[in-house]
């Protein structure tokens, strides 16, 4: 205990240069933002400064059209994050657990993993509409192939002396993919559940930027095509904001639980 | 388990030589290699009567822990049949507890929760598990580490775990595969003694792997000795001690002969061992 407090020290007071570190890059890029407003270099409506961001953004946030379309969207990220996370994980289970899968079929993972899937849209749409269907398809599209191949190369990194302990107390199938296989892989899982969340969501805004009448990528295009650059910079801040908080929240999550 | 009588048990006439425990029948196990079929176990028969603690030893490499996977299940027979309690069996036989050699602990388990992981197989209620955990985690030295996670412990304290897992069990036949060789000389005395005890209190059979003499002869009835590839039966030596045994019986004269006599047998497949292994490294 006495060796854990001594190193928990350094560690702290290194956060805190982090911190500051931190701190210190955001500001100074702000500073330049808005020096590079005022310099008259580039159209101020193209860079338009703090004040009116600011204002851009307590406009954004106090209006209900921002969080109608938030709902839209955080539903389809949603909706398309379960599905595709879903049918990976089924699909990396039956990869990484069979030899035969995987010679059958994981180098087509491989090739159309890194595909973009957007190529894909006018299909989605024509199979689902222009509604959200499209733009759930097109997230759980994404989100299937880094979880599938996550799931994959997990599984196959399990020792096997623990699925023979498994066997030797003659767990069954549900046992054994309960109590030894997922918690065995559950940070490479994780961490595909994490990059599967995130291509999800490039998915869905993408979509919704290339043809739809609601969500945030929607809004988007909107204040682009109104010419609204304050507006669209407050959205642009805020989805970002939401983006690294939900991707915070998942890295908690696949460190959370187990010491090491 | 099932202490039901049913009337065709009445009916039966009562038997009379006791089924043995472990039957090893004329078993090979032969390993298909790039290079061609490699026997790791030859042609090995060996029945093991209820309650009788019988141990194999041998030189790394003759076979041994091959045989250990074969009576648990968990690799399929080339030729001849293994049966437990009468019967024939293709996988693991529910009667049948395992210890690896291999640090075989769940690293995302504490040191309770790993102990009562057979228990909660068996759909034990959760505060009886850990009671019964907590026990068997007592037993092997480790109370006070219950809430410890197998990556803060020493290996020689996880091997430990793993035995307190399979004794939790509580296995009629307990298969053990040099399940001491990680800890140092005092605490595998100790717990050599520990398994002994547990050993009596539940008339458990025992099948021990090991290359450790001394060990063999302190806690066997029986030492099967393997010869070095293809493994076959060398000797069966009777070890016979008076019970109980504890390791204070190690300096006498007895115990002495029996090392001796073992060790003879055991010297010239040990050197061909040897042997093998430069003959490889060169
Ligand atoms: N899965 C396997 N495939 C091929 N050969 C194997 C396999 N497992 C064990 N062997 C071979 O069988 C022999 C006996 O191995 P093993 O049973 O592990 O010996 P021991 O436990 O006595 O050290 C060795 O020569 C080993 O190379
Ligand atoms: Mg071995």
């Amino acid at each position: 205990m006495a060796a854990t407090g001594t190193l928990t020290i350094p560690q702290k007071s290194k956060m805190d240069a982090v911190l500051v570190l931190r701190i210190a890059i955001i500001a100074s890029l702000l500073v330049f933002w808005q020096l590079l407003s005022m310099s008259g270099l580039l159209y101020e409506d193209v860079v338009p400064g703090l004040p009116q961001i600011t204002a851009g953004l307590y406009r954004l946030l106090t209006t209900t059209e921002f969080y109608v379309n938030l709902k839209v969207t955080a539903g389809e990220i949603l909706a398309a994050s379960l599905i595709g996370g879903l049918t990976g994980m089924i699909a990396g289970l039956s990869l990484g657990g069979s030899y035969f899968m995987e010679r059958a079929f994981e180098r087509y993972f491989y090739y159309l993993g890194p595909t973009p899937k957007i190529i894909f849209f006018p299909l989605m749409i024509m199979w689902f509409g222009v509604g959200s269907g499209s733009k759930v398809a097109m997230g759980a599209v994404s989100c299937f192939f880094p979880v599938a191949l996550a799931v994959a190369a997990g599984m196959r990194r399990i020792p096997p002396i623990l699925i023979r302990v498994g066997e030797s107390f003659r767990a069954n199938r549900w046992q054994m993919l309960t109590k030894v296989h997922l918690p065995a892989m559950r940070e490479p899982v994780v961490n595909g559940f994490r990059l599967g969340f995130g291509v999800a969501l490039i998915g869905v805004l993408l979509a919704e930027t290339k043809l739809s009448n609601q969500g945030l990528g929607f809004l988007v295009i909107q204040n682009y095509q109104r010419f609204d650059m304050p507006g669209m910079y407050a959205l642009l801040i805020a989805i970002f904001v939401i983006a690294v908080a939900v991707n915070a929240a998942l890295g908690r999550l696949s460190r959370g639980g187990r010491r090491r | 388990m099932n202490d039901m009588i049913r009337p065709e048990q009445i009916a039966q006439p009562p038997v009379t030589a006791p089924e043995p425990m472990l039957v090893i029948d004329h078993v090979t196990k032969r390993f298909e290699t790039p290079d061609g079929p490699v026997v790791a176990v030859d042609n090995i028969s060996l029945t093991v009567g209820r309650g009788e603690f019988v141990s194999i030893i041998g030189p790394s490499g003759c076979g041994k822990s091959t045989l250990f996977n074969l009576v648990g299940g968990l690799l399929s027979i080339s030729d001849g049949t293994i049966r437990i309690d009468g019967e024939a069996i293709n996988g693991p036989h529910k009667s049948i507890g395992m210890v690896f050699q291999e640090d075989a602990t769940f690293p995302w388990r504490t040191v309770i929760d790993n102990v009562a992981f057979p228990l909660e197989l068996q759909g034990m209620a959760k505060g009886e598990r850990l009671e019964r955990a907590r026990h068997f985690v007592s037993l092997v030295g480790l109370h006070g580490f219950e809430k410890r996670y197998p990556a803060e412990l020493s290996g020689g304290m996880r091997q430990r775990v793993s035995i307190a897992r399979t004794l939790a069990a509580e296995p009629k036949l307990l298969l053990m595969d040099e399940p001491f060789a990680a800890l140092d000389e005092q605490t595998r005395l100790l717990l050599g003694d520990k398994v002994l005890q547990i050993q009596q209190e539940l008339n458990q059979t025992v099948l021990l792997i090991t290359h450790n003499i001394t060990e063999a002869v302190q806690l066997s009835d029986r030492v099967l000795i393997m010869t070095y590839r293809p493994g076959r039966t060398k000797r069966i030596a009777l070890i016979e001690l008076p019970r109980p045994r504890t390791s204070e019986m190690l300096s006498s004269d007895t115990f002495g002969r029996y090392v001796a006599e073992v060790w003879a047998d055991l010297r010239e497949e040990a050197s061909r061992g040897m042997q093998d292994a430069e003959r490889g490294s060169r």
